[in-house]
């Protein structure tokens, strides 16, 4: 047995742990050094100054309406930070500070402690808002008071405001503080843009600095409407200040840095006529029929939305710095549902208005011709029971002209019935409804064109498709509702025939693809043109059902070319309840809606073009529990439609807003 | 008394204080590891965080280890040297077919995906390597044999892995096995002589190979080391900002979870390579000594024990485990603290992660058995 290793093992151990001994004292010497001989040294490095960027909010877009009128812009705002640190270790030294600066700035008691509680429960080291938008007086007194308030700095930076308050809450939405659900959603989605994983390293940096810029206190962000949507090019890119950070992070000053300016945000412009839209709020405001309802007006010739409001709106401005959970409460429980954008989120049964798409149908398909005539007795048995007309006494013998001008629902009882739902979905779509529009606001609902598929798969109802909702849906009524921008768009297409472009809200900001709408597509001739007639007649012939409010110019007051211009239009009003057979009086009429609770009142509709010769505006107009369409609807939309020509939007070149100066470096000409 | 074929006999019979010096290093891991996760003082809130999962983690991977440890250590060490060759054999097919199919994971292409497994073979080669030189050695003496040639025959065998997992490429593990493997042929003992030479050629050769055999990133580090000022944001920062954190450490130490670098992020790794920052700036210079004087304590320990076999297997594969020990404590103490070039090797026992605890919790199991067997100076019968 060779026994060599074995006798040379124990020198060659010595060896082996002699340099293992070097190896653990060479790495003893290192440490020695650095921590018993060098330590003051890395102990100053731990504490030395560096620079640190930090975000600065950029400049937020401007938003304007179609003739530069500013609607949503920055005003420079004055505000007051606390940081925490700074103020004191315990609770009791930053609640000191803050009852100071509170007094100073006649802060509420609970404004004052919920300012406490945010101080003691974030991070430290992170400034906190605690007052903005104040007076250059108060400014100043925190400016002077500041050195004896430790933590409290006076900030001057842009606070959002709406110019035109109430007009545009809806549409524009407003801005405010951003909430961990809003940062979370918006480093989604910036992440997504920028496809990049959230685990990555890209990824996490991207995320910090968003969580960063957000978390600063003069930083806001779009909660809903355009603010919301359009966020990501509104808000711009944040420029950088930088910061002398000792390593422990403590901020010791801030380095003047021009060269980190950021890129402000994109201007926006909307196809809105802020002067229509502000006429459209006082015309439903100084009528008393009118406490809640909206109105859509959409260009014909080009798909501007022109003016789209909602009433009653509160004032966004509220918003921007926060609004108390009492007046919150009381707009968010009011029965005109004033938070609510009944133009774009709100669906009605389109009632009456949706005559036009039945006789379109009836006609398209073949199953009626203009000249079939109908008997109306005042109602009609189909199936399993009489639906009533809205006229107890009957129509007598109507056509498709006539049961247009009077809205004779037997006339419609019989054209859906003959038509099939089939059908009438088919002109619906081809008509705009059934579709949510996507205009660059957040929310936004699609109304229901129903069929049988539709029905089978509504996951509430799956039930095949009975003639009798045939019926119901010949009248607006049933499963059928629209919003009012889809009414909009219906009118728009039934008077601008099938070359009518598609509505559009953003004229330059950024883009809003819909690629998912219906196009109209040609009808058979004479459909299109035996629908217009019958709403002429609505307006225009003796026994319409708005001739009291069917003249746009009885004066002739209109500028050229509109002068003496007519308009076209349908009325409806929209049941909310069920009328039961106990309620009709003994001639079958319904009790008037003026004797019943606001509530429960008829919603009142008109949809209208002008002028008929060659459709321009089109409008469509919503009165919640308004009653009659067309006695309460229809002189708002005939008030909204000679506004709109008088002042003709349309014809004035839109506004191109100035290129800002990053832009322009970039090469980028101020058109 | 106890009957000396029972396991029970075999328990009271393990090497009980290198057990306990695990044991300790392990406890004192998940310390600095509940620190790592943890703040006395959050810089986001000032107030005290604490987030143990990283302590968790590791101590539940230590209890699975040490039972593993306790496996390998209990069964017969012939076991194991039967299984040397084939431990080998797969190990080296297994970086075939890395470089064939494996997952390439931060540049590196180091991860085999083996249906519901994922394997880094090149692990594997840190046990194997040894056990395998010490099967070998083992066979070739009893057979007589003797000369030059074994020796040569032996660093093949070592090279063959090293060249794979040198073109993974990781630098770092290619030259721990390589260290395991010269270790082995050192204690078999080859000339002295021969030795030194090669150590002086390797030195001549050292400036060829800095500017032709390595990757432009490797040369990048061994120059961030001995400049790390440099580039301040680049890749010395993290040496610098762990540095700052070892020297601000001090004689004591700043306590527990009082430690102000790890607060801000400016170390990446630190839980896993760069666990050692926690132990100097927390512990200070008295605390890493009690650490490196752990480590010294079970490498004596284990060369006592090499020294004891009676074969030649148990004595060669003990010695090699311990060479890896050596070089994994020597090397990532010695990076973090930039003596080294940074290259991605573990401190075992502490730091956060799992392979490195696998090989060396199977590695001091390996120790024990040498321990357990000492007196059987296995003749060749038997092995397969």
């Amino acid at each position: 047995m060779n026994r060599d290793w074995k006798n040379l093992f124990p020198s060659r151990r010595m060896i082996f742990l002699g340099a293992g001994g070097v190896v653990f004292l060479g790495l003893t010497a290192r440490l020695a050094e650095l921590q018993l001989f060098r330590q003051q040294e890395f102990e100053t490095k731990a504490r030395e100054v560096r620079i640190k960027l930090e975000p600065a909010p950029p400049h937020r877009g401007t938003i304007y309406d179609r003739n530069g009128r500013e609607l949503a812009s920055s005003k420079r705002n004055f505000y007051v930070t606390l940081r925490p640190e700074v103020a004191g270790k315990t609770r009791e030294e930053i609640g000191k500070v803050i009852e100071r600066v509170g007094r100073l700035l006649r802060l509420s008691e609970s404004k004052m402690r919920s300012l406490l509680q945010e101080a003691v429960a974030g991070p430290r080291h992170r400034d906190i808002l605690v007052a903005d938008d104040l007076t250059w007086q108060e400014f100043a007194q925190v400016n002077v008071m500041a050195p004896e308030l430790a933590g409290i700095s006076a900030e001057v930076g842009e606070l959002r405001s709406y110019p035109l308050q109430a007009a545009f809450y809806h549409t524009i939405g407003y801005v405010q503080k951003a909430n961990e659900a809003d940062i979370t959603r918006i480093v989604e989605q910036e992440l997504a843009a920028a496809n990049e994983a959230p685990e990555s390293p890209e990824g996490k940096a991207r995320a910090a600095a968003i969580r960063r810029l957000y978390k600063h206190p003069a930083m806001r962000v779009g909660k809903q409407g355009i603010e919301a949507y359009g966020e990501a090019e509104l808000k711009g890119e944040p420029g950088r200040i930088r910061l002398l950070q000792n390593a422990t992070g403590r901020v010791i000053d801030r380095l003047p840095s021009e060269d980190l300016a950021g890129r402000p945000g994109k201007d926006v412009v909307l196809s809105i006529d802020a002067e229509l839209q502000n006429f459209a709020i006082q015309r439903f405001g100084s009528d008393p029929h009118a406490r809640a309802g909206s109105a859509v007006m959409i260009d014909i010739a080009t798909g501007d939305v022109v003016c789209m409001m909602s009433t009653p709106a509160p004032d966004p401005n509220l918003f921007v710095s926060g609004i108390p959970s009492g007046p919150y409460k009381a707009l968010r429980e009011a029965e005109e549902n004033p938070l609510y954008h009944k133009a774009y989120d709100g669906v009605y049964p389109p009632g009456s208005t949706f005559k036009m798409v039945v006789a379109a149908a009836a006609l398209e398909s073949g199953a009626m011709k203009p000249e079939d005539q109908v008997h109306c007795p005042g109602k009609a048995w189909y199936y399993t029971r009489y639906y009533n007309c809205w006229r107890p006494e009957g129509h007598g013998v109507v056509n498709l002209h006539t049961g247009l001008q009077k809205s004779c629902d037997c006339y419609f009882y019989k054209a859906a019935e003959r038509t099939g739902i089939e059908e009438i979905a088919k002109v619906a779509k081809r008509f705009g409804l059934g579709h949510r529009y996507e205009l660059g606001i957040t929310g936004g609902k699609s109304g229901v064109v129903p069929n049988n598929e539709w029905k089978l798969n509504n996951p509430r109802i799956r039930e095949r498709w009975y003639p009798g909702d045939t019926i119901s849906a010949g009248i607006g009524q049933g499963y059928v509702t629209a919003t009012p921008f889809e009414l909009a768009v219906m009118v728009s297409r039934i008077a601008g025939g099938p070359s009518t472009p598609n509505p559009r809200l953003i004229m330059s900001g950024f883009k809003v693809p819909d690629s998912t709408i219906t196009p109209m597509g040609e009808f058979k001739p004479g459909v299109l043109e035996a629908v217009r007639a019958g709403m002429f007649a609505v307006t225009s012939e003796g026994g319409g059902t708005a001739v009291r409010s069917g003249e746009l110019d009885p004066e002739g007051k209109l500028p050229a070319p509109y002068t003496n211009a007519r308009m076209a239009g349908k009325s409806g009003s929209a049941q909310v309840r069920v009328i039961t057979a106990a309620e009709r009086d003994s001639r079958g009429r319904a009790i008037a809606n003026d004797k019943l609770p606001w509530k429960l009142r008829d919603h009142a509709l008109f949809v209208a073009y002008a002028p008929t010769d060659k459709p321009r505006y089109a409008v469509s107009v919503i009165v919640e529990h308004g009653g009659s369409g067309s006695s309460v609807a229809a002189p708002i939309a005939r008030d909204l439609l000679a506004h709109a020509l008088r002042h003709d939007p349309g014809a004035r070149k839109p506004f191109v807003p100035q290129q800002r100066d990053v832009a322009a470096a970039d090469g980028v000409q101020p058109t | 008394m106890i009957r000396k074929d029972t396991l029970l006999y075999k328990l009271t019979q393990l090497h009980w204080f290198l057990l306990l010096t695990i044991i300790a290093m392990a406890m004192f891991g998940t310390l600095i590891l509940f620190s790592a996760g943890s703040s006395a003082h959050d810089l986001e809130t000032g107030l005290l965080r604490i987030d143990p999962r990283f302590a968790i983690d590791h101590l539940f991977r230590f209890t699975v280890m040490l039972g593993v440890m306790l496996f390998v250590a209990l069964l017969p060490l012939r076991l194991w040297a039967s299984l040397a060759y084939p431990a080998y054999a797969i190990g080296v097919a297994l970086l075939v077919m890395v470089d064939l199919a494996g997952n390439i994971v931060n540049g590196s292409q180091r991860w085999l995906t083996l249906g519901p497994l994922t394997l880094q073979p090149s692990e594997l080669m840190k046990i194997a390597v040894p056990l395998a030189l010490a099967r070998f050695y083992h066979q070739m003496f009893a057979a007589g044999r003797s000369g030059l040639w074994i020796h040569i025959v032996a660093f093949v065998m070592v090279m063959l892995p090293v060249g794979f997992v040198l073109k993974q490429p990781d630098l770092g593990t290619s030259l721990m096995i390589l260290g395991a493997g010269c270790g082995v042929i050192f204690f078999a003992g080859i000339s002295l002589r021969l030795v030194a030479g090669i150590i002086v050629l390797v030195a001549a050769m050292a400036p060829l190979v800095y500017y032709f055999g390595l990757h432009d990133y490797q040369r990048e580090r061994i120059q961030t080391m001995w400049n790390p000022e440099a580039d301040p944001l680049g890749a010395g920062y993290q040496l610098q900002q762990g540095m700052i954190a070892i020297g601000s450490g001090g004689l004591a130490g700043k306590g527990f979870m009082e430690g102000a670098q790890k607060e801000l992020d400016y170390i990446p790794e630190q839980h896993t390579d760069f666990i050692f920052t926690i132990v100097a700036e927390e512990f200070g210079f008295a605390g890493s000594m009690v650490l490196l004087a752990a480590w010294a304590i079970a490498i004596v320990q284990g060369m006592v024990i090499a020294g004891a076999s009676r074969s030649a297997f148990g004595s060669l594969a003990a010695s090699g485990f311990i060479v890896t020990l050596l070089l994994y404590v020597g090397i990532n103490v010695g990076m973090v603290i930039g003596l080294l070039p940074v290259v991605g090797i573990p401190l075992p026992l502490i730091s956060y992660g799992g392979t490195a605890i696998v090989t060396v919790m199977i590695g001091f199991g390996l120790l024990m058995a040498v321990h357990l067997n000492r007196a059987n100076d296995m003749t060749l019968r038997g092995l397969i």
